[in-house]
């Protein structure tokens, strides 16, 4: 069997495991992240929202239930944390604008107005435009977006359709790696002679090089224009995924990518190390500590059953509403359904209570009682949590 | 639309019964004109399990309506030899189920004429290998399973090429009477409220479990007891042969394949109103367990959606809903009005029959019925979904999980002329999926859109009441990995396209 030696092994590589793999490699800490494969910011608009409920949403952590796991990390090393991951992005070339303090609107495929706060800069100007002008483009038989849902919002917008040859979302987005591509783009943008005001695209404006992409256009059309984010497989979404995972590995890190954890060894109130299942020669992978982040039902580190909540990986104890007809409200419109409470409880070092492990460590969604639907904090949970329960570990190890 | 409809019979309801006696009138030459206020099979036709019964679930304690469903399987059969698909069927008796009942389900299929095969555990297991292996034995009966949606609709081809009138999305809305006898009705379509008057000689209540409220209309009331029956459906077929549990008829006794899944049922619970079903978490399970016990996939596979229908039953003193028989009645109002009422699903054929039987009687004719001898019209282009059919044109689905195109959708909507997203997926069986339309729908409401037949605004309300139906359709079932793509889809609709925000 091949053995790998850590200082921590991080068990999901999604938005979360992420931020605590790199907060502990740059502390000069040998890290492994074990995966399942692409997690589930892969699917997201690729925008941090933070609290979306409160015009600063770091001012709003207060007015949170007490139970709620942004509390463990706390206001102001949440703000910290949200500007390691800013400085992360900006290193690798995906810059996010925006202030910690202030909510902001971007645009979605229907021309509702999304509430988030921190956005990649293909998205600055994608707030309200009022009675405004703009002009929305497409893309000749793309499948998830419809400028007519937008205009039915805005009755002033007008659209235009290109022809790019391919129609899947990230198909159109490769294309644009291409220079030729991307010129010949520019000039149609050029002759559609647009009077005034700004323009949306679906956010299919390139994979590695995104930002010089947009960069680009905006520079050639002198106007504003902004990336509607689509539903899944959702370009923000990759790229914020890639370069999360780019640093991690450039900053010394190990992968152990599309794998799942076949078993655990323990010894006393330790955990010593996983094994993972691969098609060749199975891996143990050993750990002074762990930090379990495989976020919650969607990317299955809860799983129920018809009358439990089971954490998927160690088995640890959950919490669980009450029996099964409680666990959703009558309307699919009113987010925080009882189920999204249910999830790992943990102390304010983050290790899972009533668990008995003394070297593992909880971050993410799986947190119980985070609510992110509910609360609009998915992605700055991820972070602040993520960041806070890798310092925690750090001081054990 | 002509301000007034004239038509010799009126009939109202597009189930399978209204629709069985749409065609049997225009096979006999009698003019007519059928409403209903949803889509077809909306009702009890379309929240059913599919079976055409072989009429052993029957056949203790009802020979007679057992008797029926044996004789009506094998015509349907026959004409409609591409829309029910022959898959057979097993009584499999598990261990603790009484013996003693086995033999009297012998004797009574061989004296109501119901062919049976008693297979050893080991026999049965290799034409069913999802079946629990301890079964002690299994006995092969001739069931089939259907689709009602499209049975309604084959049923219509042939009104429609006599010259029928058919108006769905039509509600009754009064019922003309004059000098005592019924001689009209009003419908009001929903989308516009426009109302259309429409005269004729004999009307038919042909409304299951609307049935009452529609006699009323006239002053005449029809008995009735409605019984719920709640079902579920899993992401894939676990079973090619239509299960049954050899024992007196009880919950979650009934497993049948359909198409690309498998659906479960029912329960049994009394109910008063047609309109507001809800299914408890508490019928899921039992539904989920005892179909587990026949095949234990059952316990581990995704249930995709539950729905629930209402039998119309005969009102019976003291009996219960599993009692109670599933024979059918015809009632003469005595004023220009008939009710026809019970029955089931593989008896519509003779229950349109027998009704039409009296319209003729009525008129003083004596045309004879030819519904089951001629094959049904129309097979060829709705024979279902076959993947051969699907798989020729792999471009522009919109569908994944069902591989309808845009080109599909774009079809249904120039054809139908539809302002409902269901009747698309009845069409096309767009969104039927393990998806269940969590992505496609939002696609075709765009492609609608894009055709200029309903405004935005109008396509985002069908959006929300399309999620809040679907939703509302597959929250009894919510765990495991249903729920894990539920909340994915709910991610999307709220958090990518920020829903919530409306209003």
């Amino acid at each position: 069997m091949n053995s790998g030696f850590y200082d921590i092994v991080v068990i999901g590589g999604g938005f979360s495991g992420l931020m605590a793999a790199i907060t502990l490699a740059d502390e000069g800490k040998r890290v492994a992240v074990v995966s399942r494969g692409n997690p589930v910011c892969c699917l997201s608009t690729g925008c941090i929202d933070v609290l979306s409920g409160h015009e600063d949403p770091i001012r709003g952590i207060a007015a949170l239930p007490d139970e709620h796991p942004y509390h463990l990390a706390g206001e102001e090393a949440t703000v910290r944390a949200l500007g390691m991951f800013s400085d992360i992005m900006a290193g690798a070339n995906l810059p996010y604008m925006g202030d910690v303090h202030e909510n902001r609107t971007i645009f979605t495929p229907l021309g509702t107005q999304k509430t988030t706060c921190l956005v990649p800069r293909s998205m600055e100007s994608a707030h309200d435009h009022g009675d405004d002008y703009f002009h929305v483009v497409s893309f000749r038989g793309i499948k998830d977006f419809y400028p007519s849902y937008i205009m039915s919002r805005h009755a002033r917008a007008g659209s235009s359709v290109y022809d790019a040859g391919v129609s899947a979302t990230s198909a159109i987005a490769e294309r644009f790696e291409d220079k030729t591509f991307l010129r010949k783009f520019i000039s149609w943008l050029k002759g559609l002679d647009i009077p005034a005001g700004s323009i949306a695209i679906p956010a299919v404006l390139g994979t590695r090089s995104a930002p010089l992409i947009f960069d680009e256009i905006s520079r050639e059309i002198q106007r504003r224009i902004f990336e509607i984010p689509t539903l899944p497989p959702s370009m923000p979404g990759q790229r914020l995924f890639s370069r999360l995972k780019n640093t991690f590995l450039a900053r010394g890190g190990s992968l152990y990518w599309g794998r799942d954890i076949a078993s655990v060894e323990r010894l006393g109130d330790q955990i010593e190390a996983v094994t993972i299942a691969s098609a060749g020669r199975p891996s143990r992978v050993q750990g002074k500590a762990f930090i379990l982040a495989t976020g919650s039902f969607v990317s299955g580190g809860l799983y129920a059953t018809m009358d439990g909540v089971k954490e998927t990986v160690f088995g640890l104890p959950t919490y669980l509403p009450d029996g099964r007809s409680t666990w959703f409200n009558d309307s699919f419109f009113v987010p925080g359904h009882a189920i999204e409470k249910s999830g790992i409880r943990v102390d304010s070092t983050f290790r899972p209570l009533h668990a008995g492990w003394s070297n593992l460590f909880v971050c993410g969604s799986i947190l119980a009682f985070s609510e992110v639907m509910k609360y609009g904090c998915g992605h700055g949970l991820a972070i602040a949590t993520g960041v806070a329960a890798a310092t925690m570990c750090e001081r054990q190890v | 639309m002509p301000e007034m409809i004239k038509a010799d019979v009126i009939i109202v309801g597009g189930g399978a019964t209204g629709c069985g006696i749409a065609r049997d009138l225009a096979l006999r030459g009698i003019s007519h004109c059928l409403v209903e206020k949803g889509d077809f099979a909306s009702g009890a036709t379309g929240a059913c399990h599919g079976l055409l019964h072989s009429g052993g679930r029957y056949v203790v304690n009802d020979p007679e309506a057992a008797a029926e469903c044996i004789a009506e399987n094998m015509i349907l059969r026959k004409i409609g030899q591409k829309c029910v698909e022959r898959t057979g069927g097993l009584f499999v008796r598990l261990p603790g189920d009484s013996r003693n009942f086995r033999d009297r389900f012998l004797r009574s299929c061989d004296t109501v004429g119901i062919e049976t095969e008693v297979l050893s555990a080991s026999r049965a297991l290799d034409l069913v290998p999802t079946l629990n292996p301890s079964i002690e034995e299994a006995i092969k009966v001739p069931d089939c399973s259907i689709d009602p949606f499209r049975l309604c609709m084959l049923n219509i081809v042939t009104s429609q090429k006599k010259g029928g009138t058919v108006l769905i999305h039509h509600k009754v809305r009064d019922i003309i009477r004059e000098k005592g006898r019924c001689v009209g009705i009003r419908v009001q379509e929903d989308a516009t409220d426009t109302v259309t008057e429409i005269r004729g000689k004999i009307i038919i209540n042909a409304a299951g479990a609307w049935g009452d409220s529609v006699a009323k209309l006239a002053g005449n009331s029809v008995p009735m007891t409605l019984s719920k029956g709640s079902l579920v459906v899993t992401n894939h077929r676990l079973t090619n042969m239509v299960i049954n549990r050899l024992r007196p008829p009880s919950d979650g006794d009934i497993i049948v394949p359909n198409e690309a899944v498998c659906l479960a049922g029912t329960t049994s619970i009394p109910v008063l109103d047609p309109d507001t079903l809800e299914i408890e978490s508490r019928e899921v399970d039992i539904v989920a367990t005892e179909a587990e016990k026949m095949i234990p996939a059952f316990g581990t596979t995704r249930l995709i959606r539950t729905y629930a229908g209402v039998r119309p039953l005969l009102k019976a003193d003291g009996a219960n809903g599993r009692t109670i028989s599933r024979g059918f009645r015809i009632i003469d109002h005595h004023d220009g009005m008939y009710s026809i009422m019970g029955g089931k699903l593989t008896t519509y054929r003779l229950m349109a029959e027998k009704m039409s039987d009296a319209v003729i009687r009525h008129f003083g004719m004596k045309t004879k019925c030819r519904t089951a001898e001629i094959p049904l019209e129309g097979q060829d282009q709705l024979s279902g979904y076959p993947l051969s059919k699907r798989l020729k044109k792999l471009e522009n689905i919109l569908c994944e999980c069902e591989l309808v195109s845009r080109e599909d959708v774009e079809r249904v909507v120039a054809t139908v002329g539809t302002r409902h997203i269901g009747d698309i997926q009845h069409r096309t069986r767009l969104g039927m999926g393990p998806c269940q339309g969590g992505f496609c729908t939002y696609r075709a409401l765009g492609v609608i859109q894009e055709s200029g037949r309903i405004g935005p605004d109008e396509s985002m309300k069908m959006l929300k009441e399309f999620l809040q139906r679907r939703f509302k359709g597959i929250r009894p079932a919510l765990w495991g990995d249903q729920l894990r793509e539920e909340q994915l889809v709910e991610s999307i609709y709220l958090g990518i396209l920020a829903m919530e925000c409306e209003e």
